[in-house]
């Protein structure tokens, strides 16, 4: 075995099927250092969301006194947890297709033919995920107070911000890596993308939903990227309240059974093609 | 021409026989071949027309409460947010055709069009060409859908025209930019940088407020140096009020020297690539 699989996927003794934890581990240590590999799979998704709030915000700096507008310190502010999640949104994608290059290089192929214990090969993936969630929220917050756009809820509102950002990223990978195992194909897994990032927009993401109109009010205000934006926003605002954190958290984790539910039909159902 | 008797060829160009083609002839039968390829592959066009659209929802409706901002020059967000979302638009125009011409150099066509005796400023010609024809598209399809859903146009139809210029000099320097960069990477895999410097110019601009509405930040110093800020003066003009010289002129001024700089550019990739 050559490439990068070969250096993390323990062998396992002939005839076992190897554990789940250990295989779990080697497949997300290789995930890791897939992504670690590939900067350019990943650096967009830090820097583009950073460059579209600094020009959000300089743009729409004033709009913070309209009628209407929650009441932040400023539109960066605002922007905090719509910029975190949009970058975790990127970053989630890359594992995705990067399951659809293993299937289209042939590494899934064998690991099929290898006793890995079939869950790993997506949790591993997801792990992968997660790790990258995990950089990317204390990034994003890092930069953001750097600027001046404090987490009001403090310490512990930022650790529950991590932990949304985890389960996003387990979300929007999870939707990728079923995608991927469906298609095969990276490139269908980046067609996803547009979608989710018209999700995003038609969202509370960038501006309040109390401030737009029409129909685009009526979709954004029925959006679930916007519920949980906006309990993710008050962690952010306001002082640290228990249903803020049930809200952002409990709608993460409805995202993540969904999606990781559905990457998992679409694993057995890819490990049952012939 | 007088002299040849052109020969089609497969990918719809004519093919002299003899002296060198002039440059207008040989433009126009690169801007047919592309038109062709065009035709062929009608995905190219999908990002054209999509994109345009999604800014002009995504902007109109998210953002449709800014025009309450006082000092904001319109009240119908449409207005405001059309004329950007058609120079995003043509922008794609200008990208594809320098995906066009990557794609040309890698699968070794670009090297047969070097080898012709054909005049070199055609074959950039007739990458802009097309670039500024495909403007046309963004422009009929955005303006279509926000007059069906709202939008006025108090300049009329000389508006819509000034919208058209401004859409196809922005193809013609997205292109620019383009060929630039493919002459020198010689890859469609440079596409990432292609659009890095769009939408960077495209969005350290005016797009989403007036230069008024960004005072004291540092997006104000960086949208008035950017000439595409004077480009979007001058296609909003008739869609906020009467078209007037005053918006066209530092318009058209900074079309021009955005065409000059990049037009420089570009010539030298292309000098490059044939050295």
């Amino acid at each position: 075995m050559s490439g990068p699989g070969a250096v993390a996927v323990t062998t396992p003794a002939p005839g076992r099927a190897t554990a789940l934890v250990p295989a779990t581990v080697a497949m997300g240590r290789r995930a890791l250092l897939s992504i670690v590999r590939q900067p350019a799979t990943w650096v967009p998704g830090l820097v583009f969301p950073l460059l579209i709030a600094a020009v959000n915000a300089a743009s729409l700096s004033r709009t913070v006194d309209l009628p209407g507008f929650p009441p932040v310190d400023s539109f960066l502010q605002f922007l905090l947890p719509a910029t975190l999640i949009q970058g975790v949104l990127f970053g989630g994608i890359v594992g995705g297709a990067d399951i659809a290059l293993d299937i289209q290089d042939g590494f899934f192929d064998r690991l099929m033919s290898s006793p890995v214990a079939r869950p790993a090969i997506l949790l591993g993936r997801l792990g992968g995920a997660m790790v990258l969630g995990v950089v990317q929220a204390l990034f994003f917050i890092g930069v953001f107070t750097l600027f001046g756009a404090r987490v009001e809820g403090g310490p512990v509102a930022v650790a529950v911000l991590v932990v949304v950002a985890v389960l996003l990223a387990v979300s929007i990978g999870g939707f990728a890596a079923g995608i991927g195992l469906r298609t095969g194909s990276q490139e269908a897994v980046q067609n996803f993308f547009p979608l989710v990032f018209v999700l995003l927009f038609i969202s509370s993401a960038f501006f309040p939903t109390a401030l737009m109109t029409g129909w685009f009010q009526w979709v954004a205000e029925r959006n679930p990227l916007s519920w949980m934006m906006n309990a993710a926003r008050d962690l952010v605002i306001s002082d640290l309240a228990f249903d803020d954190v049930v809200r952002a958290v409990g709608i993460a984790c409805g995202f993540a059974v969904v999606t990781v539910s559905f990457a998992a039909m679409q694993l057995r159902r890819r490990v049952r093609m012939p | 021409m007088t002299a040849t008797s052109p020969t089609p060829t497969a990918a719809g160009l004519t093919r002299p026989v003899g002296p060198a083609a002039g440059v207008v002839p040989v433009a126009l039968a690169l801007i047919r071949r592309s038109l062709l390829g065009t035709v062929r592959i009608p995905a190219t066009f999908i990002p054209m027309i999509v994109m345009p659209l999604f800014f002009v929802i995504a902007f109109g409706g998210a953002f449709s409460s800014v025009t309450l901002l006082p000092g904001f020059p319109t009240d119908n967000i449409l207005n405001w947010v059309a004329p950007f979302s058609v120079l995003q638009g043509a922008s794609f125009a200008g990208f594809g055709s320098a995906f066009g011409a990557g794609r040309d150099l890698e699968n070794g066509f670009f090297d047969r069009l070097l080898l012709a005796p054909s005049p070199r400023l055609a074959l950039i010609l007739g990458a802009l060409g097309y670039s500024a024809l495909r403007a046309f598209v963004p422009t009929v399809i955005v303006v279509s859908a926000v007059l069906l859903t709202g939008a006025t146009v108090p300049g009329g139809v000389l508006a819509i025209a000034v919208l058209l210029l401004a859409a196809m000099g922005v193809a013609v320097s997205a292109g620019l930019w383009g060929l630039g960069v493919v002459y020198r990477t010689r890859t469609q895999r440079s596409g990432g940088l292609i659009q890095v410097g769009i939408f960077t110019a495209m969005f350290l601009s005016v797009g989403l407020v007036p230069l008024s509405q960004m005072e004291g930040t540092w997006l104000y110093w960086a949208a008035r140096v950017n000439p595409i800020t004077a480009v979007l003066g001058m296609a909003r003009s008739g869609f906020v009020g009467d078209v007037t010289v005053d918006a066209v002129l530092p318009g058209v001024g900074a079309l021009a020297a955005m065409i000059g700089l990049l037009g420089w550019f570009a010539w030298r990739g292309f000098r490059r690539l044939e050295g």
